[in-house]
């Protein structure tokens, strides 16, 4: 018997976790993997790192601080944001999240400071208008290694428990087969780091320091984020064609018949086979691969957010969607976007993160 | 269509009339004794539906429902089958609302507590505490909450709770014009909807029983085609979409 079933009347959902939603684990997973790549080179020392790690720091230190705005943008009642901590429900990880986010920026702000104080101390010996000012932050200007490293660990405890909570809360959703995968905080991980590789590369080029051997550095670990990227592609794709886990099938069932969901992940294995190439072939150049990976890590949430919202769960088809110009839409993605070029600016006119040859940073 | 049925939920019908005109008395809800606790369902007789929508029209003047969403919904479908090499075309109507699960997802993935299940079953929002991050949007495995944009906070159906506490039924269920839906309370033994789960038993299914959900709210007549996401076209009307 075969049956055809036309949807007359239903009820279509729209999306509840807006763009702010993707701008947020977009900015806040780019500044965890900046945070990781600053590490070889400010906390271990390991030399070949230290131009790279620097631009890391401030590529973590930026997307941190903007993306705390974007999440609260997403809700409906921005102004109630302390119940997370009056009233706070402990089966829930977006409730845990509210805790893990101050540790970690909290942290991550400590230890750029330590990093630093060196480098203020010297812009305060050299005099000028600012010279007080760099004197009061650099409090004594001490470099102490050891600091550094305990307030790298304080931050990268904080660092593990966001990229933990921010995966979690999405696969725990049992209701949305394209989230409810293991192996989401694992793709979403490995895109943040690659996006952050990509965003140090962009940064070089966008603040004039592009030197051959970090480039090439970098193009390497980015390579190998986008091997993993392509493992973890596969082996999500495997579950699903090899009918080895339920919500596997059930999530290839929905969008599988979908031309644009077809050609979404078409996009998605291109851009990653075409950053890869790049990377091990033009090795000495950054700033394609750069934009390509950070293209890539947008794109990957804005599929799993926007595009997995779009599924119903009882309705037959989709969920249309159209980006609006307001506020829920076009406005909050430039002005996320804004937010990060006005923290960018102001921290790169506070203190003179491009060169590392004038820096004490070890 | 079974005799009983038909006079039963006639019956039951009939006893909400007072109901609506005198707005007192509340002979379906039964009585119970005094600190007992409710166990509100609803049982919903899909061969009953005539999809005229009085419920969901009831409900948006109940509790003022945003006129881009809805609480509750009689979902319309066009079913064309070839039967033996005959096609049949018909109309299948399905009654949509909170499923008021007795394990309810939405409930553990709100960050400040603010959905919850009252001690008579009914999962609902204290809008108080929300924060309208509709994460319990994106748990519901039926879509059945959204975001109300007059008040930036989560919405659903509340089995109308504050009809329940003065004593009436469930605005969707006194309209409903062809007597499709039935409530009570599953801890009183001797109610309407024990006796009718009882007789039907063999054909009683919840939708996606699978989620492990255990919905409150219980079909006759539902079709295996419906009980989980519908693989076919998508609808052909929408509302006008909030921002789009």
């Amino acid at each position: 018997m075969q049956t055809h079933i036309v949807e007359v009347i239903n009820m279509p959902r729209e999306v509840a976790w807006l763009p702010w939603a993707v701008q947020y684990f977009f900015l806040i997973g780019l500044s965890v993997g900046a945070f990781l790549l600053s590490l070889p080179g400010l906390a271990f020392g390991r030399s070949k790192w230290r131009n790279a790690s620097r631009l890391a720091l401030l590529g973590a230190l930026v997307c941190g601080l903007t993306a705390p705005v974007a999440l609260l943008s997403d809700l409906h009642q921005p102004g109630r944001f302390y119940h997370f901590y009056l009233y706070m429900n402990a089966t829930s990880w977006m409730a845990w999240g509210s805790f893990f986010i101050p540790l970690y920026l909290g942290g991550l702000m400590l230890y750029a400071w330590l990093v630093t104080r060196p480098d203020f101390q010297r812009l305060a010996d050299r005099g000028g208008r600012w010279a007080p000012l760099y004197r009061r932050v650099a409090y004594g200007g001490l470099s102490s290694t050891g600091a550094i490293r305990a307030a790298a660990g304080l931050t990268g405890l904080g660092a593990t428990l966001v990229a933990l909570y921010t995966g979690m809360e999405v696969m725990v959703v049992a209701a949305r087969p394209l989230w409810n995968s293991p192996l989401v905080p694992l793709q979403l991980l490995v895109t943040a780091v690659a996006g952050a590789i990509g965003l140090v590369l962009v940064l070089e080029r966008a603040m004039g320091i592009v030197r051959v051997a970090d480039t090439r550095l970098l193009n390497q670990a980015l390579a190998a984020s986008q091997f993993a990227a392509l493992a973890v592609g596969a082996i999500w794709l495997a579950l699903g064609l090899f009918e080895l886990s339920p919500s596997h099938v059930r999530a290839l069932a929905e969008v599988s018949g979908s031309p644009e969901w077809r050609l979404t992940a078409a996009w998605a294995a291109a851009a990653t086979l075409l950053t890869l190439a790049l990377a091990l072939l033009r090795s000495g150049h950054g700033l394609l691969t750069g934009l390509l990976a950070m293209h890539s890590a947008w794109m990957m949430r804005w599929t799993l957010f926007i595009g997995g919202q779009e599924i119903p769960k009882v309705g037959a088809g989709f969920h249309a969607y159209h980006l609006p110009l307001g506020q829920d839409g076009w406005l909050g993605l430039f002005g996320t976007a804004g937010l990060w070029v006005f923290v960018f600016i102001a921290l790169t006119s506070l203190f003179p993160w491009g060169d590392a040859r004038d820096s004490q940073m070890t | 269509m079974n005799e009983d049925t038909c006079s039963a939920a006639r019956r039951s019908f009939l006893k909400a009339l007072p109901v609506v005109t005198a707005g007192a008395a509340v002979p379906s809800l039964g009585a119970q004794a005094p600190g007992a606790r409710h166990h509100w369902a609803m049982l919903v007789d899909i061969r009953r539906c005539i999809g005229c929508q009085a419920c969901t029209v009831s409900c948006f003047m109940e509790n003022a429902v945003p006129e881009d969403n809805f609480r509750t919904i009689v979902s319309t479908y066009a079913v064309e089958q070839l039967r033996e090499g005959k096609k049949e075309i018909g109309t299948f109507m399905l009654p949509r609302l909170c499923n008021h699960c007795s394990n309810p997802p939405c409930v553990p993935v709100c960050p400040v507590g603010a959905t919850f299940k009252q001690p008579d079953g009914e999962v609902v929002v204290n809008a108080e505490r929300c924060v309208g991050c509709a994460y319990c949007v994106q748990a519901c495995p039926y879509d059945a909450r959204f975001i109300n944009h007059e008040t930036g906070k989560a919405d659903k159906c509340t089995f109308c709770t504050h009809r329940l506490q003065a004593g009436l039924l469930p605005a969707c269920v006194e309209t409903c014009v062809g007597g499709a839906r039935l409530f009570g309370d599953l801890n009183d033994p001797h109610s309407e909807i024990n006796r009718l789960m009882a007789l039907h038993k063999d054909e009683l299914k919840t939708l996606k029983p699978e989620a492990g959900t255990h919905p409150n709210v219980f079909y006759i007549g539902l079709e295996d085609e419906f009980v989980g996401r519908i693989d076919g076209e998508a609808n052909l009307w929408r509302p006008t979409a909030h921002g789009a």
